[in-house]
Parts: structure tokens; sequence; C-alpha cells
């Protein structure tokens, strides 16, 4: 075949062209460690490798939302388990208390200590994490913190905070709760009625510190999603029968239609009869035991948040049903009220140790909650670094370039293209005219 | 007995000076090759030696000296050794190389604005929802400001980054119109001289010469011609050559018929489309199909413009008009940290224009105002707990009669029993119904567990998603952009999603007290989240919905709307689409469903053709369905795939086409080359070939040189030594 001078040289140029884009594709290989640089290195991956860069980076944020997640559960938890503390600390001062063997003063400083615990719980219920505090649910934090203490000593105590339950969505529909409230770690603002936390230590120390004997209603008295209030619920609305119906245990009357209980105390052993009519409110069934038995040192109250009567005395006294005028039988307002038939110190603070048990039992379900949530939350999180490992390993395949082969075929084509250079100087330089004389 | 015939004197002189002439021009010939060795399209002249005609004389002259031996060498002809037929490969091969080369060059152009995947818009998606996941966890700093300003400054970056690749898209395909310009002004000119190189060759070839330098030329402009767009050639008898481009006469003889610069015109479905015309191409023809161009570089800009630049730029609208569809439902859907409202977070620049790649910002610049909390039941006032006493919610157990209800319908029994009847949930104005029957005994009971009456409710896709809270014992429902389906959106159309909803309950006749009253309930109004109520404004419903948003599939481009006509099963239904809605293609599939209540089948069509009014700019869709639909079937994209997934296919199609010009870029350059190395190989010229030739014809010449000294020496011989002294 007739090789043209110039053919000669184009096809040199153009293998060294050729050689020269190979060698420069390989070396940026090489140097990127990277055989998917732009779309078309491979389109067939291309839209995979988009999608594993996408879940990779997704992926990489909920580990550290996880990890973050973490940390402030861990935070709870650590609160938690101090409230669990002050919680059995009072426990045992209750129970160290409620014997005959200590004195008045030293029940004062039983006190004291129980007002210290009860400031250690509204401080725990404060605890903050990263500067959001952890039992407000989603209430949006104003500059003091939610948790606020009214009177000195503390009578009352009140939140900014809401029982919304936080859930965090993750991609594939799993959803991980995220916070826990101060209903469910406090027992406070509770369905049921029950004393949270701070009520019960509030009353501890003051039945303590006031060397008084409270008669109270071991639990609240009402139906769930029915109250009583005090200004507008009657005897009447109380009674068997009346709809709907609100307490637990509704009030028999006894035969005359009315409701009688006798107060004794120590020093007035008859005591003093007070009659309700079913016309009366609970707030006139209060002042009328107010107004009886006030003079031998009982008074009564009635608390419509907890749904509790409470009659409190300076010493031990005595609560029963009695027949009103005129009637051969007794009502039933102890059972209905639930109220005990003995308030003394002793018997005061033994009773209150149900509430304080109960709210420790509230304590460490919440305890429990957040542990679970704990343990899935790092399960999680070892899942999505797992996640992240595997798309790192995915991207890694689709986009690395093999290495030992690129830098094997690098040299091949690096001798190639010095062959090339070789060839095309030694081409190059001969010619028949070199010869002619 | 012999004869003698006398010879002329100068017989031999004569023979050698036809000789020396000659090889003389056979040395001119090779030094015109060997100067043009380099030059392109040029074709070696090879010089054809004849022997020179005997005189014819009288009789026994054949026998004799005149009439057999020749009078010398003269010259036959010098030839263009050139083979027409591999110039006709060559040009192919060099129009489709060029075609590849300049696609390669723009794609990869386009590669390297796109970004992807080492940037781009698929890493700023990915961090846009990296932003959003981190909202969801409300990260540490309270109330995260700082993350919300982080998901505002992602959004913008993540439109940004969309605007970049628009008007990358743009730019380019003005730079295509320009550099289509300038090819064209460079044809015209190669046009004119093959018009006057023919007229040249014409009047050569008239009066009997060859005129091969005139051919080398013409057939050299005619290659660099091939690398603009297909041409095909004939020789005709005089000598010219007829080019042609698909049958249209470019130079025929002396004229030249010249290219206008490319235009965009309009296709008849109304996309703008790049196209040439011949500039005598009348003005009413201009709105003509153009001139088929077949291969070069002015078909790559043909091709990149029509059916590759504007099919990205359609793609990246379509993407960029979904994720703002998606995202801004689910904002519009929810309230901000102040109570308010939610804005679309993705709004146009252009407020009058449609939201696309080029025409998309981030439209709330206050991180309180980002809307990602969702309207809840609030739990304290409208829904009471379901239990009664110190019970708890057995969630599986039949509803009625379970005496862990507060208020518990009937027991079950055959006939009555339970509560029925419906609920009208009322979303964005639209009123949707869910029938509900607690009575177990009764067929297709779909609430007689709590978990069935959710799992129901849910299913129905009503904008609203029901859970049981087993803390506080509720149903808890929640406005929930995320869950609306295709009818809920075709029936809403253009109206803005909305952040309340209300439930009412209306129990049939003798059904009972009714659901919601089982549930605690009378009526329900979603409550706005704010600081001022029981769910405050730190609700991450909304952030969540977004989360769930970017793993489902959505529908791409955004289309939500009705069909006022009625369709029939299997005959082609055209329907005008909403202002603002231009980004539907043929072939793209759509769901058309019945209208609520079930009036017709919903199923998947597969749009056969668009139309665009070119005044009003609506577009129109024509697909047939299969099954007959009432007047007002909702027609929205079909939900086939998730955003990453669209954005994928469209950086797949972008690399595809790119490798296709790479590799066609380097076949067609290969193709060219073997044959440009054939055709070389009959009209190239060597050097060392025409080296030996001048060395062959320089002896030659010395020869005859030679012998006319000896013939000379001859003549002397007889002229000095004969005679008279």
């Amino acid at each position: 075949m007739r090789i043209a001078t110039s053919t000669i040289y184009n096809n040199q140029t153009q293998q060294i062209d050729t050689l020269e884009a190979t060698y420069q594709q390989q070396g940026q290989e090489l140097s990127s460690g990277k055989a998917l640089n732009v779309p078309s290195d491979n389109p067939t991956v291309i839209a995979q490798d988009l999608a594993v860069r996408a879940d990779s980076a997704v992926s990489t944020q909920i580990g550290n939302n996880l990890a973050n997640l973490n940390n402030e559960l861990t935070t709870v938890d650590g609160a938690l388990s101090s409230l669990t503390n002050v919680v059995q600390s009072a426990r045992q001062l209750a129970v160290s208390a409620a014997s005959d063997a200590i004195t008045p003063a030293q029940q004062k400083i039983i006190a004291t200590q129980v007002d210290q615990l009860l400031q250690e719980a509204v401080g725990l219920a404060n605890t903050q994490y990263g500067g959001k505090y952890v039992f407000t649910g989603t209430e949006v934090a104003s500059s003091v913190p939610p948790v606020q203490t009214n009177g000195s000593p503390i009578s009352n105590v009140t939140a900014q905070a809401n029982d919304v339950v936080q859930t965090q969505e993750l991609p594939g529909g799993q959803q991980i709760v995220s916070n826990v409230t101060l209903k469910q770690a406090f027992n406070f603002g509770s369905s049921d009625g029950s004393p949270d936390v701070f009520q019960v230590l509030i009353n501890l120390r003051d039945t303590l510190a006031k060397g008084q004997v409270v008669d109270y209603s071991q639990q609240q008295v009402n139906l769930a999603g029915t109250a009583i209030n005090p200004a507008v619920t009657t005897v009447a609305n109380l009674l068997a029968g009346a709809a709907p119906q609100i307490l637990a245990t509704p009030l028999q009357p006894d035969a005359s239609g009315n409701v009688s209980i006798n107060i004794a105390t120590a020093g007035n052993t008859n005591g003093v009869n007070v009659t309700f009519l079913p016309t009366d409110t609970i707030a006139n069934v209060i002042a009328k035991i107010n107004a009886a038995a006030g003079p031998i040192g009982v008074t009564a109250s009635f608390n419509a948040k907890t749904q509790r009567i409470s009659l409190t005395g300076t010493g031990t006294f005595q609560v029963n049903d009695v027949p009103s005028a005129g009637s051969g039988t007794a009502s039933n307002f102890t059972k209905a009220f639930d109220l005990t038939n003995q308030a003394d110190v002793v018997n005061d603070v033994s009773t209150q140790l149900g509430d304080i048990d109960h709210t420790l039992q509230v304590t460490l379900n919440a305890r429990s909650v957040v542990g679970s949530t704990l343990q899935s939350a790092q399960t999680l999180q070892n899942t999505e670094s797992a996640q992240v490992l595997n798309d790192t390993k995915v991207q890694s395949n689709l986009e690395d370039a093999d290495i030992a082969k690129v830098v094997a075929d690098f040299s091949a084509t690096q001798t190639a293209l010095q062959a090339a250079y070789g060839t095309t100087t030694r081409l190059e330089q001969k010619s028949l005219f070199d010869y002619v004389q | 007995m012999s004869f003698f015939f006398p010879q002329g004197t100068f017989f031999g002189l004569d023979a050698m000076t036809t000789s020396l002439q000659s090889f003389s021009v056979a040395e001119n010939v090779t030094a015109d090759n060997l100067a043009n060795v380099n030059t392109p399209g040029a074709s070696r002249q090879q010089v054809d030696f004849n022997e020179a005609t005997p005189i014819v004389g009288s009789p026994f002259m054949a026998t004799h000296v005149y009439g057999t031996v020749g009078e010398g060498a003269i010259i036959g002809q010098i030839q263009r050794i050139h083979s027409d037929s591999y110039d006709a490969l060559f040009r192919g091969a060099s129009s489709s190389q060029n075609y590849f080369a300049a696609q390669q060059q723009q794609l990869q152009a386009i590669q390297a604005t796109l970004g992807d995947p080492n940037a781009g818009i698929n890493t700023q998606y990915a961090n846009f929802q990296a932003s959003i996941q981190q909202l969801v966890a409300q990260g540490p700093g309270g109330q995260s400001a700082a993350v919300r300003q982080s998901v505002l400054t992602q959004a913008q970056a993540l439109a940004t980054s969309l605007n970049n690749a628009a008007n990358a898209i743009t730019s380019q395909k003005a730079q295509t119109l320009q550099q289509g310009a300038a090819l064209v002004t460079a044809a015209n000119g190669i046009l004119d001289q093959i018009a006057a190189l023919n007229g040249q060759i014409r009047a050569s070839t008239a009066v009997g010469d060859s005129p091969n330098t005139f051919s080398d030329q013409r057939d050299h402009l005619i290659d660099q011609l091939s690398q603009y767009l297909s041409t095909q050639t004939s020789i005709q008898s005089d000598g010219s050559t007829l080019v042609t481009v698909n049958g249209q006469a470019l130079v025929n003889d002396t004229i030249a018929y010249h290219l206008a610069p490319p235009v965009v015109g309009q296709a008849a479905n109304g996309t703008p489309t790049f196209k040439i015309n011949f500039q005598t191409t009348s003005a009413a023809a201009a709105s003509q199909a153009g001139i088929p161009l077949g291969s070069g570089q002015l078909a790559a800009l043909q091709d990149l413009y029509n059916n590759k630049l504007s099919s990205y730029g359609t793609q990246l609208d379509q993407f960029a008009s979904s994720v703002a569809n998606e995202v801004n439902r689910i904002t519009t859907g929810g309230y901000d940290q102040n109570g308010q409202p939610g804005t679309p977070l993705f709004q146009p620049i252009v407020s009058s224009l449609p939201i696309t790649a080029g025409n998309i910002q981030v439209g709330i610049t206050d991180p309180a105002m980002l809307p990602v909390a969702l309207a809840n039941t609030d739990a304290g006032t409208l829904v009471q707990p379901l239990n009664s006493a110190n019970n708890t919610i057995d969630t599986s157990a039949p509803i009625d009669g379970n005496t862990s209800f507060a208020n518990p319908p009937a027991a079950d029994v055959p006939g009555p029993g339970g509560t029925n009847g419906a609920l009208t949930i009322t979303v964005d104005g639209q009123t949707q119904t869910f029938n509900y029957q607690t009575n177990g005994t009764v067929a297709g009971a779909n609430a007689t567990s709590v978990n069935q009456f959710i799992t129901n409710f849910n299913a129905g896709h009503y904008g609203v998603t029901a859970s049981f809270d087993a803390t506080s014992q509720r149903i808890v429902f929640a406005r929930d952009p995320s869950n609306e389906d295709l009818v809920l959106r075709g029936n809403q159309q253009a109206n803005a999603s909305t952040p309340g909803f209300t439930i009412s309950d209306t129990p049939n006749a003798g059904g009972g007290a009714g659901i919601l009253s089982a549930l605690g309930a009378t009526g329900i109004n979603g409550v706005q989240q704010n600081g001022t109520n029981a769910f405050a404004a730190n609700d991450n419903g909304g952030s969540n919905a977004m989360v769930k948003m970017f793993q489902a599939n959505v529908g791409v481009p955004a289309l939500e709307t009705q069909s006022a006509a009625a369709a029939t099963a299997g005959t082609a239904i055209t329907v005008a689409l909403p202002a603002g809605n231009n980004n539907i293609q043929v072939g793209q599939v759509l769901t058309i469903d019945a209208q609520p209540g079930g009036v017709g089948p919903q199923e998947n069509v597969v749009v056969s053709g668009i139309n665009v009014n070119p005044a009003s700019g609506i577009e129109s869709v024509t697909f047939t369905p299969a099954d007959n639909h009432a007047a007002n079937f909702t027609i929205a994209s079909a939900q086939v795939q998730t955003l990453t997934q669209f954005y994928g296919q469209t950086i797949t199609q972008v690399g595809l086409d790119a490798q296709t010009a790479i590799t066609g870029t380097n076949t067609q350059t290969q193709l060219a080359s073997n044959i440009d190395q054939v055709r070389q190989s009959i009209s190239g010229i060597n050097a060392d070939e025409e080296t030996q030739n001048l060395i062959k014809y320089q002896n030659a010449y010395q020869a005859a040189a030679r012998t006319i000294n000896v013939l000379d020496s001859l003549l002397n011989t007889v002229i000095t030594s004969l005679g008279v002294p």
C-alpha cells in the first residue's frame, strides 16, 4: 500500500493524541482516586451514585441527630435518676418521721430536709440540655425557667410546659420519641388527679413542719372526665343516681335524705355534728365544717385541682359518719370522699407514703421509657452509622478507580506513548532526500 | 538488393529535443508534487509519457526509420491521481466526526456546569434534606433559630444552584445560535469559492485542459463543507460539481445557494426549535421545518438545541416546579413560630411567571417564619381521654361494648349495636367523607378497634392523620400535607394548601351516638400551633412531613387539575392545562382519577400529544383513557419516582449523551482517518516516491542531453570531416 507522506505524520499525531487523552484520563483517575468524575464517565451508575450520595448526607445528619438525642436523653435520664433519689430520700424521711418517738422539734428539722428535697426537685424540673429545657414539651421557652415556685416556704409550683410528646420521623418510616414531659416524669398535671412530686413534698413538709394533722381523701374522688366544681356542684349532684355520675363512690344519704358527720378531737371527745343538705354546694359544705369544727381546731378545704377534701387539725382528730336528726341510718360521706378514720401525725405521714410511692412509680416508669428510647436511639445510631459506612462503600465501588489496574494501565499507556514518540521521531527523520547527492 | 532511403539529418536531434522537454516538464510536475507534499487536498499528479508517433510517410517507410522509430517521448497527459468514490466516504465520516466532536465539547461543558456528582444540584438537594432532618431533631440551641436559618440557607443554595444550571443552559443555547451563525458564514464563504472554481473548471474543461489544481481545491473545499453539514456531490458532464444537502442544491454550477443564520422557530407542539433555512427561503416558508442538515457541526448544534439542551432545561424546570410544589404544599399547610399560617418556602423570582429552574428563590427570610408546625387537635380541650376511670385502652380490642371506654357504643349484636355514620373532613376548602361502621358483625366494618379506625382513616389520605397518644389516652388528629391523595390535590387545583381543618360527625339514623362521641369529642377543629396553646409552635410535624415527602414518589412536573369535560373509554381527549403548566411532554404518564365518591376508576394514561396555544401559551395534553370518566375528573402527574430519582435520571441522560458523543468522536475520528488513509494511499504525495521520480527524470534528462551530445558529434563529424577541406 502506498503511504502518503502526510499520512505518516497524521497517523502519528493521531495516535499520540489518543494516547495522551488516555494518559490524561488515567492521570486524573489516579490523582483524584475516582473513576467517576463526570456523569459521562459511567452514565449507567450515575443515578445510583447520586442517590447514594444524597442518602449518605441525610444518614450522616440523622446520625448526628441521634448522637445528639442520645446525649439529651442521657441528661434526662440523669435528671430522672436524681429525682428518684430525691423521692426515695423523702420516703425514708417520711418513714422515720412516722413514729411517735420523734418529737415535734425533730419533725421540724425533718421538714427542713424535705423542703431541701423540694427545691432540689424544682431544680431538676428545670434541667436544660443545650439551652433547651428538657421537660417542657414543645412550649416555647421564655427568659425565666419554666418551672416556678410560689411563696416562701414554697406553697405551690407552676410550670409553663405542655404534654406534647415529640416524635422524630426517620426516613423509612421509623419514628422515635424524643422527649419526656413534666407529666410523665413528675406526674405534673396528671390525668387521674393524683398529686405531683412537688405537691407530695409540700404536703409532707407542711405536715411535719406545722405539727398539724390532716385527714384527707386518699385519692381523687371524681371519675375520669368529670370534675367537682366547689362553687357549682351540690351535694345532690354527688348522690347516687344523679347524672352524670361524678364520684367514683356515689354519696348515699341517710334516711332523712341528708348527710351528717361528727368531728371529734382529743379535747372534745363528743365532737361536733355537721349536717349538709342536698342543696348545699361543696363550698357550703366546707364552710359548714369550718363554722362548726373551727372552734375545736379542725378546718376543712377542697382542692379542685386534685379533687380531694382535706381536714386539718392541730392535734389528733376523728371524722365519722353519723345519722342526721330524725334519721336511723348514717350516710357514707367518709367513704365517698375517701377519708381515713383517724387523723394523727403518724397516721397522716404514713398515709402520705402512698402518694410518695405513686410518684416514685411514675418517675421510674418515665425512666424505663427513657431507657428504652435511649436504647433504640443507640441502635438506630448504629444502624445509621452502618448505613453511612455502607453508602460510603457503595459510593466507593461506584466512583473509585481500581488503583492497581489504573496504575498498570497508566504505565502501559506511558510505555506506549514513549514508543510512539520514539517511532514518530525516527519515522520523521528518514527521507530519501537524505541520500540525494 | 537493398534500398536506401535518405533520412532527415536532424531526425535524432528532434526526437531528443522532445524528450528533453518532456523530462523537464516531468521534473516540474515532480517539483510541484514535492512542493505540495503538505498541502491539504493536493492530489499527486503523474506524468504519462507517450512515445511520439512516427512520421507517417510513403510506403516502405514503416519498415525503415520513418514510421518505425518514434519521434522521442512526449507527454500524453499530466494525470491527477484521485478517486472520487473515497471522497464521499470520507466526507460522510468527517461530517459524523465533526458532529460528535461539537456535541462532545458542549456536553462536557454542560457536565462541568452541572457539577454532579461532586457538587451541583444533587448535593444541594441532599444538603437541604439534611437540614430538614436536623430540624426534625430540633437540635440544641433551644428553639433552634440556627437550625431554622440553616434550612433557609440550604433552600436558597438549592434555588441558586437551580438558577445557575438554568442560566448555563440558557446561555449555552444562545451560544449554540451564535456559533451556528458563525459556521453558516464560513459555510457560505466555502459555497462561493466552490461556485467560482466550478466556473474555472468548466472553462478549462471546455478547451480540453485538465484543471487538476482547481479540482483539488474544489474537492478540498467540499471536504471542509462536510464538516458543517452532510453533503452529496455529483460531477456534471461539463466538469462542474453539483453540491446538495438532502437533495437541495447548495452549489449548482456557478450559483451558490447561501444558508441563512439559524433561527428559533416553533414546532407544532409549541416547543422552540433551532433551524437553518436558505437565505432565499421566503418569509412564509420560514415557519417550515428548515433544511434537514444530516450530520456535521451545524446538525450537532441543531440536535444540541432541540433534543439535548432544551430537554435538560425542561427536566430541570420540571424538577424545580415539583420540589417547589411539594415543599410549598407542606409549608403552606403549616404555621410559623408566631402562629401565623405558613407561606410558600419557594417562590418565583418573577412573580408573574410560574416556578422554573431559572425562576425560583426562597421566599422566607425570617427563620421564625419558617412554617413547620402543623395544626393538631388540642388534646386538652377537644378530645377527652377515651378511657374510663383508671383503665387503659387496648387499641386492638373492639370499641363496641368496651368497658375501658368512657363512652363505648353498645356491644355488638347482629343488627343493632355499635355506631355508624360519616365523618366530614374539611381540608383546603374541600369536604371529604369517611364512612365508618364499628359493629364487627356487619360486613366491611372499618372501625371495630381504635387501631383499625386509625388505619382506615389514614388510608383515606384526607390531609389529616390520626394517631393514638397512649400517654394521654387520646386520639390526636393532625393536619398532614404529606397524607393527601391525588383526588384532593386535583380538586384543590391552584388553591393554596391551608393549615386548618375541621372534622364533623354525622351518625346515621339509628346508628348510635357516632364515633366522635365514643372518642370523646363532638366536633374537631385543627388548632393552630403557637406558644399560647397546649401544642406549641415547636411542633415539628411539618418537617416530619417533608422527610416523608423526600422518601415518597411524587408527580413530576407539578400538575394538579381537573377536566371539565367527561372522557370516554378508548377515545382520545384533549384537556387544556392551567396557565403555567408548560412542562408536560409527550410520553409522560398522568394519573387520572375518579371524582371523590368513586364515580369512575383511577387509571394511568400516557400523553400522546401536546399543543401550545401560541397566543395564550396555554398547553393542552391529549391522551386516551381505557375507562369512562365523568366530567371534572382529576389529572395529575403519575407518582412514579422520588425527586432524587428524577434528578438522577436527568443526569444519567446528560452522561449518556456525553458518553455517546465521546465514543462517537473517537470512532468517527478513527473511521475518517482510516478512509483518509486509503484516499491518501491513492492520491497522496509521498516525498520518497517523488524523490525517486526526481532522480529518474533527472537521469533520463541527462541521458537525453548526452544523446544530443553524441548526435551532435555525429553531425560534427559529417560537417567537419566530410566534404571539401
